[in-house]
């Protein structure tokens, strides 16, 4: 059976911590979680997954389960303190707006004072994308979320982290951006956004009308790799046999 | 030197109008009731801090006890936005609510300095990013070691640090347990304090990670045993889930916020000792 587009976004989330070696994943929501659980379970075994609230997990549980084994006690307060100033994480964030220059917005849309639309707030999103790696997943591509210049900038892109200065840069690396319709880097002129790979059935063409910025494109863009038959069966079988990731990624 | 209160005596002691508060707990612990007698006792114009405002501040706000926000994340969790929050901040509603947006990092940083003693903290987050020009209580600093530039943090220090435990004892020394955030700092930091717990008991038990406020580190306890409903105390209840989807709808219509203000907080005397 084909690989469906969810199962796709799954592999190519999956693909982002390959070569991490031992540091915590930090994958926010589920698709991301998906990824990071067939990372471990593939080609990344020695990344640390955690619950999201306190335990490191041994074992890989499915979306929605703990783990039988707690491999150590882990709070917010000592990720704060042991992990996250020393760049032993790879976190990937959702965005409300993401720019061409790998900025990312979750703090609100329009006037910071009085915006049009206040959002959660920047969270971790100022330390994570100057003290570890960071790759962003948007479900749903749009012209509203891929924008020119984000409203107020939460989590830093390449460019402001050069131009604020070794403190910025010290482990800054905005890694990969996937999204229901391709996978992206900003590895373009001046670190601008670029379009790596389509995801299978979705043209160049498409990937440019939903997006409200510059997209750049080199040559021929290669179709994003399909899941082998090893990862379906773990995703299908193992890690998310109710199919949770349908409702997140709804097939093409 | 911390004295057993009933909550309504211990809030009307220690929150006065325009006060900066800082009701602490990080999705375990969160003092709900304290927040519920805050709205009860009509405060206003308070400064409200918090990490991670949730449901609580959402109800305080929407009951018009804010004019100021310090914050790094505001929602519903597991569920989406808060509606009063956001109707606040966007349509004045009841009243303007002002923001002091940080990181995570930078308001546990700033809590720590303010329990410290010292005036600020340094970060190395937020650089690069648009907190600074909206935020005043974030400079650019140079390290006088290595000369690199680093955000400075203002210290938190609120008139009032309310937070919820499992225990305290009869002389008012308190132990909490299972996830903590920054209670302990926020407790420390504050000029005044309160601390709500599940029980009293004759003596606390030594437990593994536990973090423990001595009396003189408290002003005020008080018994109020459900106190972190809907969030959970470990040890005594679970959290309940379906309160936070019920008060989606609640949240986001005015009218029916009130008929809920009305309802289960204005009407209701707590039967806290």
């Amino acid at each position: 059976m084909d690989a469906t587009r969810a199962e796709v976004c799954a592999a190519a989330l999956a693909d982002f911590f390959e070569g991490d070696g031992e540091i915590m994943a930090s994958p926010m929501g589920l698709l991301p979680t998906l990824g990071a659980r067939l990372a471990k379970l593939t080609h990344s075994p020695g990344l640390l997954l955690t619950d999201g609230e306190a335990m490191a997990l041994d074992g890989v549980p499915p979306l929605g389960e703990s783990s039988g084994v707690v491999e150590g006690w882990i709070p917010f307060r000592a990720v704060l303190d042991v992990v996250v100033p020393h760049g032993k994480r790879h976190v990937i964030m959702g965005a409300t707006q993401l720019d061409r220059h790998g900025n990312q917005n979750i703090s609100c849309i329009g006037d910071f004072a009085r915006p049009e639309r206040q959002l959660l707030g920047v969270r971790g999103a100022p330390g994570n994308t100057v003290n570890n790696k960071t790759s962003y997943w948007v479900p749903k591509h749009s012209a509203r979320v891929f924008v020119e210049q984000v409203d107020m900038v939460s989590g830093v892109g390449r460019k402001r982290a050069g131009q604020a200065g070794a403190a910025a840069t010290r482990f800054h690396n905005v890694h990969r951006v996937a999204s229901n319709l391709g996978v992206f880097d900003f590895h373009g002129p001046d670190h601008a956004l670029r379009l790596v790979s389509v995801h299978p059935g979705v043209t160049v063409d498409e990937v440019r009308k939903a997006s409200g910025c510059d997209l750049h494109v080199e040559g021929d863009v290669p179709e994003t790799r399909t899941p082998s038959a090893e990862e379906l069966a773990l995703i299908r079988e193992v890690l998310d046999p109710t199919s949770l990731r349908d409702r997140e990624v709804p097939a093409a | 030197m911390s004295r057993i209160r009933q909550l309504d005596v211990a809030v009307s002691e220690l929150v006065g109008d325009g006060d900066v508060v800082a009701l602490e707990g990080f999705t375990h612990l969160i003092p709900v009731a304290a927040g519920h007698e805050i709205i009860r006792q009509g405060r206003r114009d308070l400064t409200l801090c918090r990490m991670t405002p949730d449901v609580i501040y959402d109800q305080m706000i929407g009951a018009g006890c804010a004019r100021k926000l310090v914050f790094s994340w505001g929602g519903n969790p597991g569920v989406g936005s808060l509606h009063r929050f956001r109707d606040a901040i966007q349509h004045s509603w009841p009243v303007p609510l002002e923001i002091e947006e940080h990181s995570h990092a930078g308001m546990a940083n700033r809590y720590t300095a303010g329990a410290s003693g010292l005036p600020f903290a340094v970060l190395r987050g937020y650089a690069g990013t648009d907190l600074p020009e909206h935020t005043e209580s974030i400079k650019t600093i140079e390290c006088p070691f290595t000369g690199e530039k680093l955000a400075a943090v203002s210290a938190i220090n609120p008139d009032v640090g309310i937070i919820h435990a499992q225990q305290a004892d009869r002389e008012g020394n308190v132990q909490m347990w299972g996830i903590t955030g920054v209670q302990k700092e926020t407790v420390l930091a504050s000029k005044r304090s309160l601390v709500t717990v599940e029980e009293i008991v004759d003596e606390l038990e030594p437990r593994p990670g536990s973090v423990v406020l001595p009396k003189w580190a408290v002003t005020a306890v008080a018994e109020v045993p459900g106190g972190a409903h809907p969030s959970y105390a470990q040890g005594y209840y679970e959290r309940d889930n379906d309160y936070y989807q019920r008060w989606d709808p609640i949240g986001r219509d005015r009218e029916r916020f009130q008929q809920w203000l009305d309802t289960e907080v204005l009407n209701v005397e707590r039967s806290a000792r």
